[in-house]
């Protein structure tokens, strides 16, 4: 695995003092690697939101140390983090959050030219990456004209436009149909996978448990668990490594919904072919390496 | 970022109609304000400006015309006449008294003029004689109109009825108007034959009036000489003196109205988008661009308010003449400064609590669900 993109470590965050002291989040520790996708998950007061807005420099940390590629943004001067939220971070809302009064092509130009690129090259990068959404033909509407889907791809192409390192997603799909939930998840697994950026999902949404590479719940400020996301090679359901029933063939683990698949599988494993992005999608194979059934 | 307040200006029509509106309507009543006082200012002086004359000479101590009484013996003609550079020189009466037409009474700057003036009389006559003979008074055609009267009718001045036999122009302004009598009934009317008002001088073609006044100062003695631009700013002053406590209220009033009409839009227009600054602010956008954008959007008000506020002006200073009012208004630059820079000072005030507000705006807002 490549050096982590996002590295956390002993993270708190302390609220008020003495008898009203409260502990959003405790002591807790992540790394995030490139290309990675990591869904939080956890109830409401969990302290999901107060981790999404310390990883995102939108709020230091009591306690610990956050690095983005090495750095460590917890220890940056307060008037440093906003260049460091622009050029190094990518952010998704549930809301949306596009500027009402702006097109889609200037929701997505302005970050640009605010990181420094000049007005028409910024125009040009954001129209190439909204086309690129399939918005090509939405660029001059106003946020009020689009679907909950064109927003929140407009908003994907705002995150994308500084090129950041990492991307922080707060339930990208909670205001989507299922439909387009799905999209947008595709759009993110596509946006980890093929262009190398980490992702850091905080949702409710169980569906996007598929397209991530582990899933961590907190609850009380606290990770409790941690679950490593698999594909069953036989059927291509997304299984909990941890819960699932597992084979290993050439020192490779596979992991299935149901013994019956993983009968099905060994019975045969030359017809159960995983194909190579999808085993690299969920780390069971290391991108370029060869299938070991086909082997 | 100016894009985006130019955005958030327009987006929504009513809020921009009320800010650009209110802070217009503000800004008019200062600038109109301004430009009837700049318009009595040039109406007042047109009398000295239209002489003819180079040199007002008065009484000693005597520098304008308006609410001034002067009195010059004859031998001050002479003494005048012999002061090398002078050409010509003409004697006229003045009071600023009633003229009633028709029941109605104006206040004027009655003139007596000699019957062989070179200088003084009306230099705008639109109807009938331009020098009054014995009992005739040539008055301003607008005030005749106003009550109804004209040439061949009736007027009394000084408690003597006159037939008007001359109507002139540009002679009326929001303070009074000018009526033109013969000296002869001037001087029958105050029972007084042996002394003048002011001197009205011409001097030699090529020479400079200012070195005519110093040797009028110098050879004659117990007089006030001032050249025509002199004189004409002496009046001018009086007006300033008496107009400058209600143009500084009506300031003071206009500025306090547009002020806050651009405070309260700009401020509830930022607290409207308090969302979307919490946006801009996760994204990574430095507070000091969102102040200007703040900024920019009050400039920008303004300036769409200053714009209206003066083609309004323009519009009534174009309309006044022709609803036959006693009034002129004028638009000067040092009025369009003045307004300007108040309207600065508007949007940079009003963007003050605006700016305040998204300073203190927490970016984790967006995390929060606002």
């Amino acid at each position: 695995m490549n050096a982590a993109t996002l590295q956390i470590t002993h993270v708190s965050k302390r609220y008020g003092s003495g008898t009203t002291e409260v502990i959003a989040v405790k002591d807790v520790s992540l790394s995030v690697a490139p290309g990675e996708i990591v869904l939080i998950m956890g109830p409401s007061g969990s302290g999901k939101t107060t981790l999404l807005s310390m990883l995102g420099a939108l709020l230091r940390p009591s306690t610990g140390e956050i690095r983005l590629n090495g750095d460590v943004v917890s220890a940056l001067k307060e008037n440093r983090l906003p260049e460091i939220r622009l050029r190094k971070f990518g952010f998704v809302f549930q809301d949306f959050n596009l500027l009402s009064a702006l097109s889609a092509l200037e929701n997505v130009a302005i970050v640009a030219e605010l990181a420094g690129v000049k007005g028409s090259a910024a125009r040009r990068k954001a129209a190439d990456l909204l086309a690129s959404l399939g918005l090509g033909e939405r660029l001059n509407f106003l946020p009020e004209k689009l679907s909950g889907g064109e927003k929140q791809r407009v908003a994907i192409a705002r995150a994308l436009v500084n090129d950041p390192a990492l991307i922080l997603a707060d339930e990208p799909t909670a205001n989507l149909d299922s439909k387009i939930g799905h999209e947008i998840m595709r759009l993110l697994r596509g946006i980890a996978k093929e262009q190398g950026r980490s992702v850091v999902i905080v949702s409710h949404d169980q569906r996007i448990k598929d397209i991530a590479d582990r899933v961590l719940w907190l609850e009380d400020g606290q990770f409790k668990e941690m679950v490593t996301m698999a594909t069953d090679p036989v059927c291509g359901m997304t299984v909990e490594r941890e819960r699932a029933f597992q084979a290993e063939l050439n020192g490779q683990a596979y992991y299935f919904c149901a013994a019956g698949c993983r009968d099905e599988f060994l019975s045969d494993p030359a017809r159960f072919r995983i194909p190579a992005s999808v085993a690299a999608l969920f780390g069971d194979l290391p991108a370029g390496e060869p299938n070991p059934l086909d082997q | 970022m100016i894009r985006l307040a130019f955005r958030n200006l327009f987006q929504s029509k009513a809020r921009l109609t009320i800010s650009v509106g209110g802070v217009a309507l503000a800004l008019l009543l200062i600038l109109a304000l301004d430009a009837i006082f700049t318009g009595v200012e040039q109406r007042i002086t047109i009398y000295i400006n239209n002489s003819g004359a180079d040199i007002f000479v008065a009484q000693s101590g005597v520098r304008n015309l308006h609410m001034a009484s002067s009195s010059l013996p004859n031998s001050v003609i002479r003494r005048v006449k012999g002061v090398p550079g002078v050409a010509a020189v003409t004697p006229i009466l003045y009071l600023s008294n009633n003229v009633v037409l028709n029941d109605e009474r104006n206040l004027a700057y009655i003139i007596g003029l000699p019957e062989d003036a070179v200088s003084g009389g009306p230099w705008n006559v639109s109807t009938g004689q331009s020098r009054p003979g014995e009992g005739e008074a040539i008055v301003d055609r607008s005030v005749a109109e106003k009550a109804g009267v004209s040439l061949g009718d009736e007027v009394k001045i000084l408690g003597q009825k006159f037939e008007i036999a001359g109507l002139t122009e540009e002679t009326s302004s929001l303070v009074n108007s000018i009526a033109f009598i013969s000296m002869d009934d001037f001087e029958a009317l105050r029972g007084s034959y042996d002394t003048f008002s002011f001197l009205l001088v011409q001097v030699d073609v090529g020479t400079q009036p200012q070195a005519v006044v110093a040797r009028i100062q110098a050879q004659v003695r117990d007089v006030t000489a001032q050249t025509r631009a002199d004189f004409a700013g002496q009046e001018r002053q009086v007006v300033k003196d008496m107009s400058t406590d209600v143009i500084t209220i009506m300031n003071l009033i206009g500025f306090l109205i547009g002020l806050a009409v651009m405070a309260l839009t700009v401020y509830t227009a930022t607290l409207a988008r308090r969302a979307e600054y919490g946006v801009l602010k996760a994204l990574g956008v430095r507070n000091r661009d969102l102040y200007r954008a703040v900024l920019a959007q009050a400039i920008l008000s303004v300036a769409f308010g200053f714009a209206i506020g003066l083609a309004f002006t323009w519009i009534l200073a174009a309309t006044v003449p022709r609803l036959g009012l006693s009034m002129v208004m004028e638009i000067s630059a040092l009025s369009l400064l003045k307004v300007g820079s108040l309207s600065l000072a508007i949007a940079g005030m009003a963007a003050v609590l605006p700016i305040r507000q998204i300073a203190g705006l927490d970016p984790a807002i967006v995390f929060r669900g606002r």
